[in-house]
């Protein structure tokens, strides 16, 4: 194996990281912790073939979730038809009735889309989530290829690898999609953001300039950027990295700092594109999940490519009664936690807790979701010389742009602790390069 | 139908310089089936140019950033109102019922008004319009008139536990009743006849049709109520919104007028 050459520079490679500020900030008990994100050298490979299946799979997923969201913040039909029913909309904490009746430029979304998959033992690929509020991912496995082909250019001479360091030019294009006029920034809240560095990296990368909210404002309808001097420049779109519930102290949670007063009534004015649209949370919780096949049926009258992870709603009584009897084969989830968080496997919990578990499952069925747990493919990572497996997932990126574009190539995050699913960068996972080949 | 004449007035004093306030205000009643407006006049004070759209709920707003240093920040807004004209407002597009049926924000029952909704579960027989009439005679029996007990973000659910408080608390309470009972309700702001402050009611989805229910006067709204803005709570029709860079201690002052053209 031709990458073998790489590992052996994977503590240079590590060290260059450190060096360009490669971070992963976690707040733990109000205390805010800077960790570096652990790079493993042996990438996950994939196929030409694979990955074209995966790439269409993943485009008829996000142009369905796209559709999702423009009908649920107008007409509803989908609800009106019964296909989801009216508790997973607006009972849901990501449904924003500030948004009803806004188009988004072009009705574009989810412009930046970050879908976790894995691969099962059985060789088949599992969405496991949708992240269409602000996924964040793309520039650990940009950076990492730079800094491998720097310490170790005899691994990529012949290897017929997609080249992923074009991420910042599909950014651009989806950037420049939307743009009404004027510039593009990333807003960032910033550096104590736990993705900081990936805000500041894409900056450089696309020629975007990085803001934080104190440096736009808005007068007459129109959003300005504040230059060094004073003077205001018209901003035509904005790559925000701050969640919905910050970006507008005006219209959504009045206690935000980081927000710019009114952006959100120039957003709905139509005069500036907001990537991603707020919003994107009613499509992308735990419950909804489930209904995506069922989106991409109704909408693009299409049979999925990719299927979910086997999934049941308790909140129906079929599937309520199929979660009490297989308990222990199960996986929970707290359809409003991400990051890991609410996470609960069926047969690691106690007498006790399963006691207490029941009773909260049967007062609020709709609060989650069960899942067959997949036996997915372990990953070989390198630990003191020695090459051990572990379990590690796919984050691929599916860019909105004037067509959909899939990144060809994606975050690969792994597991440490060799008895966990959980791959998590906030519980203290590492990540891996993905590559892609072209033949 | 019946013409009113009304006035709202809503003055802010620091104590020391505004520098620069956001102000969002959701004070515009509009034409609906019921009531219609004439010669509405909008002032600002320090006079400031302000933007005009609608919320997500069609509620219409003005808004605007206001950079002259000031200690008071005064909306004013007058006009005629024809009222009554109609019983109800049919439900019109973009207009989802769903929207309103799930409990939201303050408006959330909690084990109080759930037993109380348990205890006194309405007859199934009953239709929506006259569901909602039960509770609102319940409701009225049931809980007190008293200011300054409860503030703008009291949930129903305390609101109710504590016996007494204000229109806003009335209103929420009635909702979150309605939602147990499966019947799409939402918040309504106005006015009414008299003078004092604004006012808040509720409107009840019965065959299509949304009638007024005014819990805290238990009275069904015909010709005495001039309708602003609407939401699933409170929060989401909030008559004014701001934020100040500076201005140290606030009063704010409310006052309202609706009286019977002559």
């Amino acid at each position: 194996m031709k990458h073998l050459e790489l590992l052996e520079h994977t503590d240079t490679v590590n060290e260059l990281l450190a060096r360009y500020g490669v971070k992963f900030g976690i707040y733990k008990n109000n205390v805010f912790n800077e960790q570096l994100f652990p790079f493993d050298a042996i990438p996950r490979i994939i196929e030409k073939d694979e990955f074209s299946y995966l790439e269409k799979g993943l485009k008829q997923r996000v142009l369905a979730l796209n559709i999702f969201l423009k009908d649920i913040y107008s007409k509803k039909q989908i609800v009106r038809d019964g296909v989801v029913p009216e508790d997973f909309i607006f009972a849901s904490s990501g449904y924003m009735v500030e948004c009803e009746g806004v188009s988004p430029v072009k009705d574009v979304y989810s412009h930046i889309s970050g879908i976790d998959l894995v691969k099962g033992k059985d060789e088949n690929w599992y969405i496991l989530e949708d992240n269409l509020r602000v996924p964040s991912g793309a520039s650990y496995p940009m950076i990492a290829r730079d800094l491998c082909r720097r310490s170790s250019p005899g691994t990529f001479t012949d290897l017929k690898i997609e080249d992923n360091r074009n991420y910042a030019q599909l950014l651009r294009r989806t950037f420049d999609n939307v743009n009404v006029g004027g510039h593009t920034v990333i807003l960032t809240p910033g550096r104590y953001n736990a993705a900081y560095f990936e805000h500041s990296y894409l900056a450089e990368q696309t020629g975007a300039h990085l803001v934080n909210g104190s440096e736009l404002i808005v007068k007459d309808d129109k959003l300005y950027f504040i230059t060094a001097d004073g003077k205001y420049e018209r901003v035509g779109a904005v790559y925000r990295r701050i969640s919905d519930e910050y970006l507008d102290p005006m219209n959504f949670n009045p206690e935000s700092l980081i927000g710019i007063p009114h952006i959100y009534d120039v957003f709905r004015k139509g005069n500036v594109a907001l990537l991603n649209a707020p919003g994107n949370g009613v499509a992308d919780d735990k419950g909804i999940y489930y209904f995506v096949p069922k989106m991409i049926k109704y909408y693009l009258n299409e049979e999925p490519i990719l299927s979910n992870a086997p999934t049941y709603l308790p909140f129906y009584e079929d599937d309520y009664k199929y979660v009490i009897d297989h308990f222990d084969d199960l996986v929970l989830k707290d359809v409003a936690e991400a990051g890991g968080y609410g996470v609960v496997f069926g047969n690691s919990m106690t007498k006790e807790q399963k006691k207490n578990f029941l009773a909260l499952l049967e007062k609020e069925p709709r609060r989650f979701i069960a899942q067959e747990v997949i036996d997915f493919q372990d990953i070989d990572i390198l630990e003191g010389g020695e090459m051990l497996p572990r379990k590690a997932d796919l984050r691929a990126f599916v860019l909105m742009a004037d067509e959909p574009l899939v990144w060809k190539s994606g975050l690969t995050r792994f597991s440490r602790n060799p008895d966990s699913f959980i791959v998590n960068s906030s519980q203290g996972g590492g990540f891996k390069d993905t590559w892609v080949l072209y033949q | 139908m019946r013409k009113l004449h009304f006035t709202y007035e809503m003055q802010i004093e620091y104590s020391i310089d505004v520098a620069r306030c956001n102000f969002t205000i959701k004070c515009c009643p509009q034409n609906t089936a019921r009531q219609r407006l004439e010669d509405v006049n909008v002032q600002l004070f320090p006079a400031t140019t302000y933007c005009t759209g609608v919320d997500g709920l069609q509620n219409k707003q003005i808004y605007g950033v206001n950079e002259l240093p000031h200690k008071i920040f005064r909306f004013q807004t007058d006009g005629t109102a024809y009222t009554g004209l109609c019983d109800y407002e049919e439900i019109v597009n973009e207009d989802y019922a769903m929207i309103f049926r799930h409990p939201h924000g303050l408006n959330q029952a909690g084990v109080g008004i759930m037993d109380f909704y348990e205890k006194h579960k309405p007859d199934s027989g009953l239709s929506v319009y006259e569901k909602a009439q039960y509770f609102m005679h319940l409701l009225h029996a049931k809980f007190s008139y008293q200011p300054c007990t409860t503030d703008v973000d009291t949930t129903a659910e305390d609101a109710f536990v504590q016996g007494h408080g204000v229109c806003q608390d009335y209103a929420h309470i009635f909702i979150s009743l309605m939602h147990l009972s499966n019947i799409p309700a939402r918040y309504v702001t106005g006015l009414i006849v008299g003078e004092g402050a604004s006012h808040a009611w509720v409107e009840v989805l019965c065959d299509d049709k949304w009638y007024g229910f005014d819990p805290t006067n238990e009275k069904m709204v015909v010709d005495e109520h001039i309708k602003i803005g609407v939401g699933r709570d409170a929060k989401d029709c909030m008559i004014n919104r701001g934020i100040m860079h500076g201005g140290g201690l606030h009063t704010q002052i409310i006052k309202v007028n609706v009286k019977d053209c002559l």
